[in-house]
């Protein structure tokens, strides 16, 4: 950074970089915008042309439709079930098994963490048949545990490997401390080792939140009857008979988004540390 | 980039390979050397911490590998109980491999995978670039930027497919206004095409801007003086000094982006269904409908099983060919 020579005179704010971000801030967030205005237009307004960037008479009807005919805030429970459980459940495993891989001797760990990062990127299509096949044998389909296992699987190993990463730059001395005093391994673990976890905790947690929210290949074919269906199968299967109900649809979705975009602007350092985790740090 | 280095050498106790920037692993290694019940009793307890993760992890995956393997090996018929495995066949694989249906999907697949994350690295590039000569706006955009990446893929589908509607989708009526014209965007192969690279690079753009962003800060400033002293310009400095430092950062964003874009599945199931026709049917879409639709449990197993195979063989070409050039980085 420090390579750059100050601009020295008068800062000018009109310049390549400047409009550069400009240009970067529009891309991004446009879209986004167009849906939150296009949620509050009735339904002669959303299919009008020319399309007008922002409401001219807004009206919440499609919020009540989203509600009362879709079932959106009953999807929505779902999901808070279904992706905070699946989160608790990823964080604590995480923890023991990055704690194991990043301070314990393990013979045989590169080819862990090796198998670890590949399964993170794996294709879920590629365990689909087996996984449906062995969830309506055991009579899981329909149901939480038949998302929440599958859901727990796949991103344990994104988890293991940020919760690893993280662990591995603590110093040595405060753990050996707490040997000599005489603490087990799992106390060890919990009452020195936990506390300053938290960050690591935060990455994985919004990443593993965040994944598991927006699923959708499992959850359609796992959970398609409609009390179990999670936001995003429910908004991708809003349809009504005649027309796609953009209005009812991008209700749904900004009740489905704005959590989401919530946490994530909140934790915004942790994700961007999780981004990086791989190619970066460790 | 020492992260994907160390899973290869923290396995083994031999020193001095990790380098300094892995303080953390190797102030370990004094203690794994020791012999005894102590050191035992510490790896015994490193493998019950790590076994419920790894068990489940495997039951969930390793496992169901397995099982696709057999399936698609077998006949398979569909009973009222259950599945009922027959005698050995190769008759999925064969269906698979001379029905020009899989063929396309995977030639559509693998070229929206190139193409969309060619274009994701070039503007992510510049995007970065951008970032990191920003002053006190970059915090602020660099949150906006995580909006669209963490939107719900189902979400981004259906609210371009709103923006590309023919009649009044916004894109659409802006075509018109341009070039006089309505574009049927979704109706035609290859703007359809276009369109589903057009929302991927949106989406994810903003996931390679980060990490080359974190890549540029980590390039030492001393590097850019030498070059300045060199008489090196701009130009040259991105070209010579920039990017090769770059390169290892990058690798592993862009080999989790292109499996990611190789599993593509919420898009266009939602923006096209895979059309028009089946233009823009992906490898999981047809595999979704082998399945689905038409109840083919073995067609289904044959097809997770090279999506698999592909997708192990790209890591494993990646890991070799990545190494390659840490090797040498490290040398130099």
């Amino acid at each position: 950074m420090s390579r750059h020579v100050p601009r020295t005179g008068v800062r000018r704010y009109v310049n390549v970089v400047n409009l550069g971000g400009l240009l970067i801030a529009v891309c991004a967030t446009l879209p986004l915008v167009w849906m939150a205005s296009a949620s509050l237009k009735g339904p002669r307004e959303i299919s009008a042309t020319p399309p007008s960037p922002l409401p001219r008479h807004p009206t919440l009807s499609n919020y009540e439709t989203a509600f009362a005919r879709n079932g959106i805030g009953h999807y929505f429970l779902n999901s808070v079930v279904v992706a905070g459980v699946s989160t608790v459940l990823i964080l604590s495993l995480a923890f023991f098994a990055g704690y194991a891989l990043a301070r314990l001797p393990l013979r045989g760990r590169g080819a862990v963490m090796t198998a670890l990062l590949m399964l993170s990127v794996f294709p879920p299509i590629a365990l689909l048949v087996p996984l449906f096949l062995m969830e309506r044998q055991a009579g899981l389909l329909n149901s939480y545990p038949g998302l929440v296992i599958p859901y727990v699987a796949l991103n344990l190993p994104f988890a293991v490997w940020i919760m690893r990463n993280y662990l591995s730059g603590i110093p040595g001395e405060l753990e050996e401390a707490a040997v000599v005093d005489g603490a087990g391994p799992l106390r060890t673990a919990l009452t020195v080792i936990l506390p300053l976890a938290r960050p690591g905790l935060f990455t994985a947690g919004v990443f593993s939140f965040t994944a598991t929210w927006s699923e959708f290949l499992l959850a359609l074919t796992f959970n398609g009857s409609d009390d179990r269906r999670t936001v995003s199968v429910g908004i991708a299967l809003f349809t009504s008979q005649y027309q796609v109900p953009y209005g009812v649809i991008f209700a749904g979705a900004m009740v489905a988004t704005v959590p989401i975009a919530l946490l994530v602007l909140i934790f915004r350092r942790s994700v961007v540390s999780g981004m990086t985790t791989g190619a970066v740090k460790g | 980039m020492s992260s994907v280095l160390q899973t290869k050498t923290a396995g083994t106790p031999s020193k001095g390979e990790g380098g300094g920037a892995r303080a953390g692993a190797s102030r370990q290694s004094p203690m794994s050397t020791p012999p005894g019940s102590a050191a035992r009793r510490r790896a015994r307890t490193g493998w019950l911490f790590a076994s419920p993760a790894l068990l489940i992890i495997a039951a969930v995956t390793v496992f169901p590998v397995a099982f696709s393997l057999v399936l698609s090996f077998c006949e398979v018929r569909l009973e009222y109980g259950g599945l009922r495995l027959g005698s050995p066949t190769l008759a999925h694989y064969e269906a698979l491999l001379t029905h020009s249906e899989w063929y396309r999907a995977l030639a559509f697949t693998l070229g929206f995978t190139i193409v969309s994350v060619f274009i994701e690295l070039v503007l992510g590039t510049l995007t970065a670039l951008v970032l990191e000569r920003l002053g006190a706006a970059r915090g602020w955009i660099l949150a906006l930027l995580l909006l669209p990446w963490a939107l719900i893929n189902v979400i981004a589908a259906q609210l371009w497919s709103y923006l590309f509607n023919g009649g009044y989708g916004a894109v659409s009526w802006l075509c018109e206004e341009l070039f006089g014209a309505q574009p049927d965007i979704l109706g035609r192969p290859v703007p359809a095409m276009a369109a589903m690279v057009a929302v991927d690079v949106w989406k994810t753009t903003p996931f390679v801007a980060i990490v080359v962003l974190a890549g540029l800060m980590l390039i030492p400033g001393d590097v850019y003086e030498a070059a300045e002293i060199d008489g090196a310009n701009a130009w040259t400095t991105f070209w010579r000094v920039t990017l090769p430092q770059l390169r290892p950062i990058v690798a592993i964003a862009v080999l989790f982006r292109i499996l990611q874009a190789f599993g593509i599945f919420d898009l266009p199931f939602v923006l096209t269904q895979g059309g028009p026709g089946t233009a823009t049917q992906s490898v999981a879409i047809l595999g979704y409908r082998i399945l689905f639709q038409n109840l083919d449990f073995g067609g289904g197993a044959a097809v997770a099983v090279t999506t698999a195979v592909i997708v192990l063989g790209c890591c494993l070409l990646f890991l070799r060919v990545f190494r390659a050039h840490v090797d040498e980085g490290g040398r130099a």
